[in-house]
């Protein structure tokens, strides 16, 4: 019980209680299950970047080109599905993966091979990949009318009555917060994000473990990229802009350490709930729409000072414990 | 002797080298900056020469200028700010709605460079005081800046700036002098008095380098970070002139996105370390007039403008490659490749290598001696270079069998 006051999640939930009952008050028809069903569904695009971002944010690194590979990857899944219809929607879905894991690969080999600054390397990286969507596309939109079915029905086909993408978001954070929690790669990430010289004292190659990092985030970023493009049925190079602060503030807003090394998904999934409720609630006060970059700002800005609080209480905690004079 | 360590002479005696001074980093930019032009003339000699012309140009590209010298210094902290564009959009909001209220224009501007001032000083507050990281700080005040002016004006644009505005975007002294450029270079020279005369600049090194080491000497990190980021948010508001200068005197909330990127790749092709306590005023100075040239030269060989994204990056991704390839780096990347990780194996090389000189040298002393019997020392100088060769090349293939037979081993064993 006392652990259970204790955890930063309880606090979470509790925030995210306290927002559902305003928005109930304030907007009624909030509640219907359809309502609540395309929130999520908007929404789980946000889940798989922030799932992704949370790997290389655990290494002590950031990625701020995950929006502009959304855009690429979505581009050249949509180009390709328009053009032949008849191939079915797997085919896109492995493409897409394949894709962000090399477009990941170039982030995470100029990262941790060539020991470049994670932010630097990815803001030039975000300059390269919007550039390519653009050429891809040749300027182009794509509209519903373009998507063959067996496209879009990885996102909207209802699978025992959501929508396929909220399961594909579902099933990635499980897989994901399994992988981190429970298997030797996942702990490692973990290890270089605490403190880079013990890791490497303790037998982990950072730079291999830095290179994988980014290779899956941009393995999530591509599957976001298909399902986006899938999800709303429409494809052109400027989409998705400034997708990549909303994924870091949900990863920081679900209690993942900005120098690394900390957080988990449960965390993160809460998160990512709290940021659909905030800016759902949001589009549906009318006039209200221009105060969301606003309040977005704001909200990452607190949810960084108090994480960086509990850290400090936490550690001051600690030395009390074991006796040290302060 | 007591007292010896204060009689030694402890002036720096490097002179000028020239060869040293030609490969230096601001030289390699100033090379940089005459092929694009040369480029420019080759491929468009008319419009080159036609007047007006490169005073455009500079005119053009100048617009992110004052908030690169900022940069420079936030750079050299270590920290980055990606809410400068933000704030420049902030800053010149309050300018526009006071002068729209009919407040003197000194006056309004005077307040829109202390907004920003203020803005500066928050990003400050949190960096400097709550120690949160510096990255995502202003990435979210970024947000929480352009979020107030898009509250405020919503889709409006702001008109009303005082007419000297378009004069700095784009007037030019007896046609020839660009005011932006002119401007540009006084507050340069002045910057550079101030980051390397001066203590304040001194100081940032220092922070920079080593924040434990400046608290130890006595100097407050805080209190340099949070006037540092002020400095910043005061360039962001004199960028806030030039920006609506050159945009022929309006604001909207949309304006400028991206031009903390291009300040910051500015900074960063101008040999400032992203890592902090590394870098020249001099380089980022030329630099700005680099990315000025760049942008149109791309523009006018028909590079549409969201291609020309890919060059900022690749160029921006090059440079900083560039700069972190050391001695070191080659050292350990020929340690794997060539000496298969093993250092006994990079020892005796090494040091053949050397002895291999020494002997060559020799070789050439006797020659210039022209001693009777040169011909026969050179001879046995020969057989001793011959001797050790071999002997490394033996050696080293041997250690390498050694090796691969241990990893044979150790393989072997975690198998079972």
């Amino acid at each position: 019980m006392k652990n259970l006051l204790k955890s930063r999640n309880t606090g979470l939930i509790v925030v995210l209680i306290l927002l559902l009952i305003v928005a109930g008050i304030v907007t009624p028809t909030m509640f219907g299950v359809q309502s609540l069903i395309s929130m999520l569904q908007n929404n789980s695009v946000y889940a798989l970047l922030a799932v992704g971002e949370m790997c290389v944010i655990l290494t002590g690194g950031i990625d701020i080109s995950i929006a502009s590979q959304l855009a690429f990857v979505g581009i050249v899944c949509t180009s390709l599905s328009c053009s032949n219809p008849t191939v079915p929607g797997i085919v896109f879905v492995l493409l897409g993966l394949v894709l962000g894991a090399l477009c990941g690969g170039l982030n995470g080999f100029l990262v941790g091979k060539l020991k470049m600054v994670p932010m630097i390397c990815t803001l030039g990286t975000m300059y390269i990949f919007r550039g390519l969507a653009f050429v891809v596309s040749g300027g182009e939109w794509w509209f519903a009318v373009a998507y063959s079915d067996t496209y879009r029905n990885w996102a909207i086909a209802r699978v025992l009555g959501l929508p396929a993408i909220i399961w594909i978001a579902i099933i990635v954070m499980i897989i994901a917060g399994f992988f981190q929690s429970y298997t030797t790669a996942g702990r490692r990430i973990y290890a270089i994000g605490t403190s880079r010289e013990s890791a490497a004292v303790a037998g982990v190659n950072e730079g291999t473990v830095t290179l994988y990092a980014y290779i899956i985030c941009g393995a999530l970023t591509g599957l976001a990229g298909m399902l986006y493009t899938a999800n709303y049925a429409i494809g052109y190079y400027g989409m998705a802009e400034g997708f990549e602060m909303t994924a870091i503030a949900i990863c920081v807003l679900g209690g993942v350490s900005i120098t690394g090394g900390k957080g988990r998904m449960d965390g993160v999934a809460i998160g990512v709930l709290i940021m659909a409720v905030v800016t759902y609630f949001i589009s549906m006060i009318p006039g209200m729409s221009v105060w969301q970059k606003a309040l977005q700002g704001a909200i990452i800005i607190v949810a960084v000072a108090i994480n960086y609080f509990t850290e400090r209480s936490a550690a001051k905690q600690a030395l009390k414990e074991r006796g040290a004079l302060i | 002797m007591p007292g010896s360590n204060y009689d030694r002479d402890l002036t720096v005696k490097e002179g000028f080298v020239l060869s040293k001074f030609l490969v230096k980093w601001e030289m390699i930019l100033v090379y940089i900056l005459l092929a694009l032009n040369l480029v420019l003339i080759l491929f468009k000699t008319d419009l080159y020469f036609q007047a007006g012309t490169v005073q455009s140009i500079i005119n053009a590209g100048l617009d992110v200028s004052p908030m690169v010298l900022g940069m420079v210094f936030i750079l050299l902290l270590g920290d980055i700010d990606c809410s400068v564009a933000a704030q420049m959009i902030f800053g010149g909001m309050v300018t526009g709605l006071l002068m729209d209220k009919g407040v003197p224009a000194i006056i309004a501007v005077i307040c829109g460079i202390i907004a920003c001032m203020c803005c500066g000083a928050f990003n400050g507050a949190c960096v400097a005081y709550l120690k949160m990281p510096a990255v995502i700080t202003t990435i979210s005040t970024a947000m929480l800046f352009r979020g107030i002016v898009e509250i405020v004006l919503g889709e409006n644009s702001l008109k009303n700036f005082p007419a000297w505005y378009n004069k700095i975007g784009w007037y030019n002294i007896a046609d020839i002098i660009p005011l932006s450029a002119l401007l540009f270079i006084i507050m340069g020279v002045i910057f550079c008095f101030v980051l390397h005369k001066t203590t304040f600049g001194r100081r940032a090194y220092i922070v920079g380098n080593n924040p434990t080491c400046a608290t130890y000497s006595g100097i407050s990190v805080t209190k340099v970070k949070m006037q540092i980021f002020i400095l910043m948010g005061f360039m962001a508001g004199i960028g806030s002139i030039f920006f609506i200068g050159r945009m022929g005197g309006g604001v909207s909330s949309s304006m400028g996105t991206g031009y903390e990127m291009t300040a910051i790749a500015c900074a960063v092709l101008g040999g400032v370390s992203t890592n902090g306590g590394k870098g020249k005023m001099y380089g980022p100075i030329i630099a700005t007039f680099i990315m000025a040239f760049l942008t149109y030269t791309l523009g006018l060989l028909g590079v549409d403008p969201n291609t020309k994204k890919i060059f900022t990056g690749v160029i921006l991704i090059l440079t900083i490659l560039i700069s972190t390839v050391n001695k070191q780096m080659i050292k350990d990347i020929k340690l794997k490749l060539i000496y298969h990780s093993n250092k006994n194996i990079e020892a005796i090389n090494y040091r053949t290598i050397d002895f291999v000189k020494e002997k060559k040298a020799e070789i050439v002393e006797i020659k210039k001696s022209g001693a009777a019997d040169a011909d026969k020392k050179i001879a046995a100088i020969n057989a001793e270079i011959e001797a050790a060769k071999k002997e490394c090349a033996e050696k080293s293939a041997a250690w390498w069998a050694e090796q691969k037979a241990d990893a044979q081993k150790a393989k072997e064993r975690f198998s079972k």
